[in-house]
C-alpha cells in the first residue's frame, strides 16, 4: 500500500465505523473491497493488518452492539474473509477471537442485522473467501457455520440462496482435497468431518418430502459434478445414486428440472446420449409425421410419434407447443456444431422438419391429417417459432441435404422474404439463413461461382430484395442492405451474379438509400455502395438513363456524406469504405491517390466524432505504408528485384505525405481531446520515426532545419489553442520535429489516461472521505 | 394457487439500475434493463444468470419492457440482447425507441474513448438490438401474445417516458418506471386511469421528500447564472445530451429574453439540432402549452442558444455553455471545465447526480485540488453549484398515483431502504393495502384470485328472484345450476336448460346400501318398525309408509327383505338420490345403530 493511502486509511475506517455517516455511493464499498483484494493477492495480509492497525479496529468495532449500517457490516464481513484467506492472517485474527465473534452465533447471525439480505450475503461471501486452508475447515466445523449455510440455501433472497449452495460445493471440494490416500471408501467413517456433514445433509434432503429441499440438494450435486471430476466424486455418486434413483420412482417426480440437470451432468455414456437425443427429436418427429401423408416418412425416431394422440399429449396447447418447439430447435442448434453430437445425425429429417415448421407458421402447408391441421392452427403466424426455425435452418446449412430438400429450403426462404406478413426480425433472420444456404450451395471444385440452382434462386431473390429495400420499416431496409453487402462481397466478382444484379434495380436503389432519413440505413447504404463500387457494380454515371442528369460518382457521393451527414454512423461507414478502397487500390482512388487522400483527411480531421478522426489516422497509416513501400507480407511467388540500395532519398519519399498534409493532421491529432485519436496518432508517428531512422542516410540525419515555428505551433496546440495552422511542411522539417519529440513519453501519459482519476485507490479514499458531511445537502439523486 | 411474483435484479432498495422480473399468470416479463454507471466492469450490468438457472432467456421471458431512455433503465439492453443472447421482443414508446440508441451510442463512445474498453457492446450491437424493438403508442393495447397484453401511460419525467400496465386475463401489474406528477416547462404530468391492478410497482426516489416549490429552485438557478454572467464569468452546465437539458434551455431562453441579456449561450454542437428534431417529431408528448403555441412559435427553436464550437471556450467575456457528458468524466464538458476551473469568476452548475470517480463527484463533494492525468494538479477556483432538476414524483405525488390507480397492493423500487420504509407505512395506513419493498434478489409472492366472468341465464335468475331474494353484491349466496363451458365462455343455466341445450337425456343416479338388522319378525313388521322409528326421529321430513311395504323419506327408499341364510336377520335395502346424499348417509348411519326395542 502506498504511503498516501496508508495515511488516509485511519480516517476512512473511522468514518466507516460511525453509523451517523452514511456512504454516498453504494459502489464505493465494492471498489474498496476490490482494492483490498488486489493488495492481499500481491502481498501478505498479516503485514497489512500489522502496519495498519485501524483495519482490525474497524473489524472489532463491528462486534459492538450499535445501530450499524447493514452495508458497512456486510462489507466488514467480506473484508475479514479476504484477510483470513491467508492462513497466517487467519491465525492472527483467530487469536483475537475475531472470527468466531464475527461469523459465529454471537455475531450478526444472532442479531437484528441478520434480517438484511446484504448482511447474510456478506457473511457467506466472507466465509467463501476465507475457506482456503485446513484451519478454515476446522473453524467452519467448530463454529456451526455449516448448519447456517444449510438453512441459507432456502433463503428468501435468490442471491443469498445461490451463494449458499455454491459455498457448500466449495467447502465439500476443499475438505475432500485433504485426504491423501486416494478416494474415500463408501463407509461413512472414512470421510472428513466437514464433507461427511454435508453429504449427510444431502442424503437427508434427498429423502425429504419437501421439493425445495430436494431441489437444493440436487443443485449442489449438479454444481459439484459439473466442476469437479476428481475420483472422490465417483465414490460420492455411487453412494448417492440409489437415493437419486428413488426420486425417479416417485409419482410425480419431484424437482424434475433439477433432476434432469443432475443426470445430464453425471451421465456421459453413449447410450444415454442417444436416448436423450431421441427425446429431443420427439417434437420434430411429431410435427413431421403429422404433416406427411406417407406414414413412417419421418425416419427420425421410431415409435408412435406423430399420430394424433401424440400430438395432443406432446403439443397440447399453443403455449406448450410453441415453448417446446422453440426449446427443441434451440437445443439442436447448439448441438449441431459440437464434435460430440449424436451420430448418425438425421440431417435430412431435421431439414424437412425445419421447412415444415416454417410452412406451418406461414400457412403454406396443407396437412390432411387431423393432427396436422391441429398443428397448423396452433402455429399459424407464430413469430417465435418462425425466428427459432429460421435460425435453426441457417445452422443446418453446414451440412448437406438431398437436392429436392434444398430446393424446398430455398423455396420456403423465398416465401418468407416475399411474404408481407413477415415481421422485421423474421425477415432479418430469413436474409441471414438465405446467405448461409447460398454459401453452402454445391460448387464445382475450383470455381467460386454459384451453382445453377442457386443462380436460378438468385434471379427470383433480387426482385424481392429490391422490394424490401423500399420497405417503410427502417429495420427491413437495413437488413436488406446488410444482406446485399454480404452477397456482393462474396460473389461480386462472378459473372453470373454480376449479370443478375446489374439487370435489377438494386444498385440504383442502394444509391438512393444513401439519402435515407434513417442514419443506420444510410450507414449500411454507404457500406453496400463501397462494396458494389469495389466490384464495379455501381450504377454507372455514363449509362443512358443518367445522361443529362447530374449523377455523381460513388466517391463524390461518399465524400459528400463524410462532410455533411449529421450522424456519426454514415460518416464512420464512409471512412471505412475509403480505407478499404485505398488498401484495394480501387479504380477511382488509383487515378489520383494523393488528391483522394488529401481530400478525405481534410474532411476527417474536422469531424466532431472522434471515431471518424481515428479512422482518418488509419487511412493515413495505409497511405504511409504504401508510400514508403511497407512490404507488409510479400507474396511468396512474386518476383521481387534484389534490394540494392534505397530507391530514393527519404525526403523525397516523404514528399507525397507532406503534399496530402498528413503531418499537420497527425500532429494536431496528438493533442486531440479524445484519447484514442491521440494514441493512434502517437503510434503512427512512432512507426514513421522507426521507419525513417532505419532508412535515412547519414547526411539526412545531420540536417537541422529551423523547426522553431513548428514546435511553437505544437506547443500552442497542446495548450488547447488549435486555431493556428501549420502551413506547408518540408520533409526535412518533419524529420527533425519527429526526432526532437518525446513521443514515447506522450504514449506513456496517454496510456495512463484519465483512468488514473477514476481508478486509483487514493482517489477512491479521497472521494469517500470528502463525501462525509455533505450528504444532507445533495440528496441522493438520479437522472 | 395463482400468484404474481416480483424479483428485482436491480432497483430493489437502491437507485443504481432498474431491472425487475415479474411473473404473472405464467408469463414472465422483464421491466427495464438498466446499467450502473458507477462500475467499470461486469457489475455495471444486472446479473442475468439469475433469471433462469438453465435454459435460454428467450424461451423463458415473454418480453422486455423499457420505461424510458435513461441509461439506468436501458443501458444494459444491447448487452442483454446481443451478448447474453435474448432474442425476443422489446417494447418501448416511439420517442424512447428514437432516443435510446443515441444515448447508448454516446455512452459507448465515452466508455471506449476513456478506458479503451474492449468487452463492451459495439455500434453494430446497438443497431441489432434496436431492430428487436417494437414501438408502442400511449393508451394502445398491445398483444404480446394471445394472453399477455401491455398498455403504456404518460409518465412525464423525460420525453417518451411511460408507465406500463401488464395484463393477463383479469390479473394485472402496473410498473411506473420514473415519473413526475407535476407538469414542468416542457412535459406534462403523469396520469393513469383507475385500472385497479393487483400490484402497482412504483419508483420511490423521493419517498420522504415533499419538494420545495419549483419556482424557488428555478429562481435560484437563474439568479446564480445571472450573477456569474454579470461579473463577467463563464458558466458551465454539464448535461446529458437529451433529457432534462431541454428544460434548462427553455428556462434560460425565457430569462434571457425577459432580461434582454446579451451574453451568448452555447450548446454542444449537433445535439441542439438533434434534440430539436426529436421534440418536433414527438410534440404530442410535450405539455399542453408547448403544443398549443407550437404553430406560432416552436419552444425548442431557441433564439439565444447557439451551437458551440471548441474554439469558443477561449473567447473573452461571459458565456453560458451546456456541454456533455453530465458527470464531467470525459469529452467536451471535462475539457471546458479544465480551461475554466482556475478562475474564481467562473461557475459550474451540476444539474444532476454524479457517480464516484468522476470529476463531477469530486467537485460536488468539495474537493478543490484534483489530480488529473500525468499527476498534474488542477486547482478548482471556480464556483461549484448543485441544482437538482431531475423530475421524479415526491412523496405526495406517489401517494396521488396510488390513489389514482387503486391497486390491491403496492411494491416500492428505485429508492433507498430507509426512505422506502417510511413511505411503505404511509401507504399501508392511508390506503389499507399491503406494501412491499424487496431488496435485490428477493422475491415477493402475491397470491391472486383471478375472477372468471360467468353469464347466468335469465331463467335461473328469475327462479332465484321468485324466492323473494334480490341480488346483493355484499351478500354472496349459493346458486345451484349447471356450468356450461363452450367456446371459452362460461354460462350458468338450470339443469333442465342444460339438458335441452346439449341434447342430453336425464339419468338418475342412486346410491344404495344394505343394513343388516337383527329382527326375527316378518319383513312387513320390520318395515313398520323402521317407519315408526324414522317418523319419531325425523320430525321435519316427510316419512311415508307405502302400500307395497316400503318406507320413503324424501327420495330415500327403504325396503326390508329376509336374509337368505339367517332367518333371525333382516336386510334393509336403502337407496337415495344424489340430491339427498347427506340425508341418505345420515339415515343409514341411524339404521346401523339398530331399532329401539319394540314394546312387547
Amino acid at each position: 500500500m502506498d504511503p498516501e493511502c496508508s495515511q488516509l486509511l485511519p480516517a476512512l475506517c473511522a468514518v466507516l465505523a460511525d453509523p451517523r455517516q452514511p456512504m454516498a455511493d453504494d459502489t464505493c464499498l465494492e471498489k474498496l473491497l476490490d482494492w483490498f483484494k488486489t493488495i492481499t493477492e500481491a502481498g501478505s495480509s498479516l503485514l497489512l493488518l500489522q502496519e495498519n492497525p485501524c483495519l482490525v479496529e474497524l473489524l472489532c468495532h463491528m462486534l459492538k452492539p450499535q445501530d450499524l449500517s447493514s452495508r458497512v457490516l456486510s462489507f466488514s464481513l467480506r473484508l475479514t474473509g479476504v484477510f483470513a484467506a491467508q492462513e497466517d492472517c487467519f491465525q492472527y485474527l483467530q487469536q483475537g477471537e475475531l472470527l468466531p465473534r464475527l461469523f459465529g452465533e454471537a455475531g450478526p447471525l444472532g442479531g437484528a442485522a441478520w434480517t438484511a439480505p446484504t448482511v447474510r450475503s456478506g457473511w457467506i461471501q466472507g466465509l467463501r473467501s476465507l475457506a482456503r486452508h485446513p484451519s478454515a475447515l476446522h473453524f467452519l466445523a467448530d463454529c456451526g457455520a455449516v448448519d447456517t449455510i444449510f438453512s441459507l440455501q432456502g433463503d428468501s433472497s435468490l442471491f443469498v440462496a445461490s451463494a449458499a449452495g455454491q459455498l457448500l460445493v466449495h467447502i465439500l471440494g476443499l475438505s475432500m482435497q485433504g485426504p491423501a490416500d486416494g478416494p474415500p471408501s463408501l463407509q461413512a467413517g472414512d470421510w472428513p468431518a466437514c464433507a461427511q456433514k454435508i453429504v449427510d445433509h444431502i442424503e437427508e434432503s434427498l429423502r425429504s418430502a419437501a421439493t425445495p429441499q430436494i431441489t437444493q440438494a440436487l443443485n449442489v450435486l449438479t454444481t459439484t459434478f459439473g466442476h469437479c471430476h476428481d475420483p472422490w466424486t465417483r465414490v460420492l455418486w455411487v453412494r448417492l445414486s440409489p437415493l437419486v434413483a428413488g426420486l425417479l420412482e416417485k409419482d410425480p417426480v419431484p424437482a424434475a428440472h433439477s433432476l434432469v440437470d443432475l443426470l445430464l451432468s453425471v451421465a456421459r455414456p453413449q447410450a444415454l446420449r442417444a436416448q436423450a437425443f431421441a427425446v429431443l427429436l420427439q417434437p420434430l418427429a411429431c410435427v413431421l409425421k403429422a404433416t406427411t401423408q406417407a406414414p413412417g416418412a419421418s425416419g427420425m425416431v421410431d415409435g408412435t410419434a406423430g399420430d394424433s394422440v401424440t400430438v395432443d399429449t406432446l403439443l397440447p396447447s399453443k403455449a406448450a407447443c410453441v415453448g417446446l418447439l422453440c426449446r427443441t430447435l434451440a437445443h439442436l442448434e447448439l448441438l449441431l456444431p459440437l464434435p460430440q453430437r449424436p451420430c448418425p445425425w438425421p440431417q435430412a429429417s431435421l431439414l424437412g422438419a425445419a421447412v415444415t415448421l416454417l410452412q406451418l407458421c406461414q400457412g403454406s402447408a396443407s396437412p390432411t391429417s387431423d393432427a396436422g391441421r391441429h398443428l397448423c392452427a396452433l402455429l399459424l403466424g407464430c413469430v417465435r417459432v418462425q425466428r427459432a426455425a429460421l435460425d435453426f435452418l441457417g445452422t443446418l446449412s453446414q451440412g448437406t441435404g438431398p437436392p429436392e430438400l434444398v430446393t424446398e429450403v430455398f423455396a420456403v426462404l423465398l416465401e418468407y422474404l416475399r411474404s408481407p406478413d413477415s415481421s422485421p426480425t423474421v425477415l432479418k433472420k430469413a436474409f441471414q439463413a438465405t446467405f448461409r444456404w447460398l454459401l453452402s450451395s454445391p460448387k464445382t471444385p475450383g470455381c467460386w461461382d454459384l451453382d445453377p440452382q442457386a443462380l436460378l434462386f438468385l434471379r427470383e431473390l433480387l426482385p424481392v430484395l429490391q422490394k424490401r429495400l423500399c420497405s417503410p420499416c427502417w429495420e427491413v431496409r437495413d437488413s436488406g442492405l446488410e444482406f446485399l453487402t454480404q452477397m456482393t462481397g462474396r460473389w461480386g466478382g462472378q459473372a453470373s451474379f454480376r449479370h443478375a444484379l446489374l439487370a435489377s434495380e438494386v444498385p440504383k436503389l442502394t444509391e438512393q438509400l444513401l439519402r435515407d432519413p434513417e442514419s443506420y440505413v444510410r450507414a449500411s447504404a454507404v457500406a453496400a455502395t463501397g462494396q458494389l463500387s469495389s466490384q464495379g457494380l455501381c450504377v454507372s454515371p455514363a449509362s443512358p438513363e443518367h445522361l443529362g442528369g447530374q449523377q455523381k460518382s460513388p466517391l463524390s457521393e461518399l465524400l459528400h456524406i463524410l462532410s455533411t451527414d449529421s450522424e456519426g454512423f454514415p460518416r464512420r461507414a464512409a471512412m471505412h469504405v475509403f480505407t478499404q478502397w485505398l488498401r484495394d487500390s480501387h479504380a477511382d482512388v488509383v487515378g489520383d491517390t494523393e488528391e483522394f487522400v488529401a481530400g478525405v483527411l481534410q474532411v476527417a480531421s474536422q469531424d466532431l466524432d472522434w471515431e471518424v478522426r481515428a479512422q482518418g489516422l488509419e487511412l493515413a497509416l495505409v497511405f504511409l505504408e504504401q508510400t514508403l513501400g511497407q512490404p507488409g507480407s510479400p507474396c511468396p511467388y512474386a518476383v521481387t528485384p534484389p534490394v540494392v540500395a534505397p530507391a530514393r532519398p527519404l525526403a523525397q519519399a516523404l514528399q507525397p505525405l507532406c503534399r496530402v498534409r498528413l503531418f499537420e493532421f497527425a500532429f494536431r491529432a496528438l493533442f486531440d481531446c479524445d484519447r484514442p485519436v491521440a494514441q493512434k496518432s502517437c503510434d503512427l508517428l512512432l512507426f514513421l520515426r522507426a521507419k525513417t531512422a532505419s532508412s535515412s542516410s547519414p547526411q539526412e540525419a545531420r540536417i537541422s532545419p529551423d523547426v522553431a515555428s513548428v514546435e511553437a505551433a505544437l506547443q500552442r496546440w497542446q495548450a488547447g489553442d488549435q486555431a493556428q495552422p501549420l502551413g506547408d511542411l518540408e520533409p526535412e522539417v518533419v524529420l527533425a520535429v519527429l526526432r526532437s519529440m518525446d513521443l514515447e513519453g506522450l504514449r506513456g501519459a496517454l496510456a495512463e489516461s484519465s483512468d488514473h482519476v477514476e481508478k486509483s485507490p487514493q482517489s477512491l479514499l479521497q472521494d469517500m472521505l470528502a463525501t462525509v458531511g455533505i450528504l444532507g445537502e445533495n440528496e441522493a439523486d438520479c437522472y | 394457487m395463482p400468484e404474481i411474483r416480483v424479483t428485482p435484479l436491480g432497483a430493489g432498495q437502491d437507485v443504481g439500475r432498474s431491472c425487475i422480473l415479474v411473473s404473472i399468470a405464467g408469463k414472465n416479463v422483464m421491466l427495464d434493463c438498466g446499467m450502473h454507471m458507477g462500475f467499470n466492469d461486469d457489475r455495471r450490468f444486472p446479473d442475468f444468470s439469475y433469471i433462469t438457472r438453465n435454459g435460454r432467456l428467450t424461451d423463458f421471458l415473454d418480453c422486455v419492457i423499457i420505461s424510458h431512455f435513461h441509461l439506468d433503465h436501458c443501458g444494459a439492453l444491447p448487452y442483454f440482447s446481443e451478448m447474453v443472447g435474448y432474442d425476443g421482443p422489446i417494447y418501448m414508446t416511439h420517442p424512447t425507441q428514437a432516443i435510446c440508441p443515441i444515448l447508448l451510442e454516446d455512452y459507448r463512445k465515452i466508455a471506449v474513448d476513456k478506458k479503451g474498453e474492449a468487452n463492451f457492446f459495439t455500434s453494430q450491437m446497438i443497431k441489432d438490438c434496436m431492430k428487436k424493438v417494437v414501438a408502442v403508442h400511449l393508451h394502445q393495447t398491445v398483444q404480446v401474445d394471445d394472453e399477455l397484453e401491455i398498455k403504456a401511460y404518460y409518465a412525464g419525467h423525460v420525453l417518451g417516458a411511460a408507465m406500463f400496465q401488464i395484463k393477463v386475463g383479469s390479473e394485472s401489474v402496473v410498473y411506473t418506471g420514473d415519473y413526475n406528477m407535476t407538469p414542468d416547462r416542457h412535459l406534462g404530468a403523469a396520469w393513469i386511469d383507475r385500472c385497479r391492478p393487483n400490484l402497482l410497482i412504483t419508483e420511490s426516489t423521493y419517498a420522504t421528500t415533499i419538494r420545495d416549490s419549483k419556482r424557488c429552485r428555478e429562481r435560484d438557478f437563474l439568479k446564480k447564472v445571472h450573477e456569474a454572467v454579470e461579473r463577467g464569468g463563464k458558466v458551465l452546465i454539464p448535461v446529458f445530451a437529451l433529457g432534462r437539458a431541454q428544460e434548462l434551455c427553455i428556462l434560460l431562453e425565457t430569462f434571457w429574453e425577459r432580461m434582454n441579456l446579451k451574453a451568448p449561450i452555447y450548446f454542444s454542437t449537433g445535439l441542439t439540432e438533434k434534440a430539436n428534431h426529436y421534440y418536433k417529431l414527438f410534440i404530442t408528448w410535450t405539455n399542453q402549452k408547448i403544443r398549443k403555441t407550437f404553430v406560432q412559435r416552436n419552444m425548442f427553436e431557441f433564439k439565444h442558444i447557439k451551437a458551440f464550437d471548441r474554439a469558443f471556450a477561449d473567447n473573452p467575456g461571459p458565456m453560458v455553455v451546456f456541454a456533455t457528458p453530465g458527470m464531467l468524466h470525459a469529452g467536451q464538458s471535462l475539457q471546458i471545465f479544465r480551461k475554466w476551473a482556475g478562475n474564481e469568476k467562473n461557475m459550474v452548475i451540476m444539474p444532476g447526480y454524479c457517480v464516484q470517480g468522476t470529476v463531477g463527484h469530486k467537485i460536488l463533494s468539495g474537493q478543490r485540488k484534483l489530480e488529473m492525468e500525468g499527476r498534474q494538479v488542477l486547482e478548482v477556483k471556480m464556483q461549484v453549484e448543485y441544482m437538482s432538476f431531475s423530475a421524479h414524483a415526491d412523496a405526495k405525488g406517489i401517494m396521488q398515483l396510488v390513489g389514482q390507480a387503486e391497486p390491491e397492493s403496492v411494491l416500492l423500487v428505485h429508492g433507498e431502504a430507509k426512505k422506502m420504509e417510511f413511505l411503505k407505512q404511509k401507504i399501508e395506513q392511508e390506503f389499507r393495502v399491503n406494501c412491499y419493498m424487496p431488496a435485490n434478489g428477493e422475491t415477493v409472492t402475491l397470491p391472486t384470485s383471478p375472477s372468471i366472468p360467468v353469464g347466468i341465464s335469465l331463467g335461473l335468475l328469475k327462479r332465484e328472484m321468485a324466492q323473494g331474494l334480490l341480488p346483493d353484491a355484499k351478500k354472496p349466496r349459493l346458486l345451484h345450476g349447471t356450468l356450461i363451458m363452450k367456446d371459452s365462455n362460461f354460462r350458468l343455466v338450470s339443469s333442465e336448460q342444460a339438458l335441452k341445450e346439449l341434447g342430453l337425456a336425464e339419468h338418475q343416479l342412486r346410491f344404495t346400501c344394505r343394513v343388516h338388522l337383527h329382527d326375527p319378525r316378518k319383513e312387513q313388521e320390520t318395515a313398520m318398525r323402521v317407519y315408526s322409528h324414522l317418523k319419531s326421529m325425523l320430525k321435519d321430513h316427510c316419512v311415508q309408509h307405502l302400500p307395497d311395504g316400503s318406507v320413503t323419506v324424501e327420495s330415500i327408499l327403504i325396503q326390508a327383505a329376509a336374509h337368505s341364510e339367517d332367518p333371525g336377520t333382516k336386510v334393509l335395502l336403502v337407496s337415495w338420490t344424489y340430491q339427498d346424499e347427506e340425508l341418505g348417509s345420515y339415515l343409514t348411519s341411524l339404521l346401523k345403530k339398530g331399532l329401539p326395542q319394540a314394546p312387547s
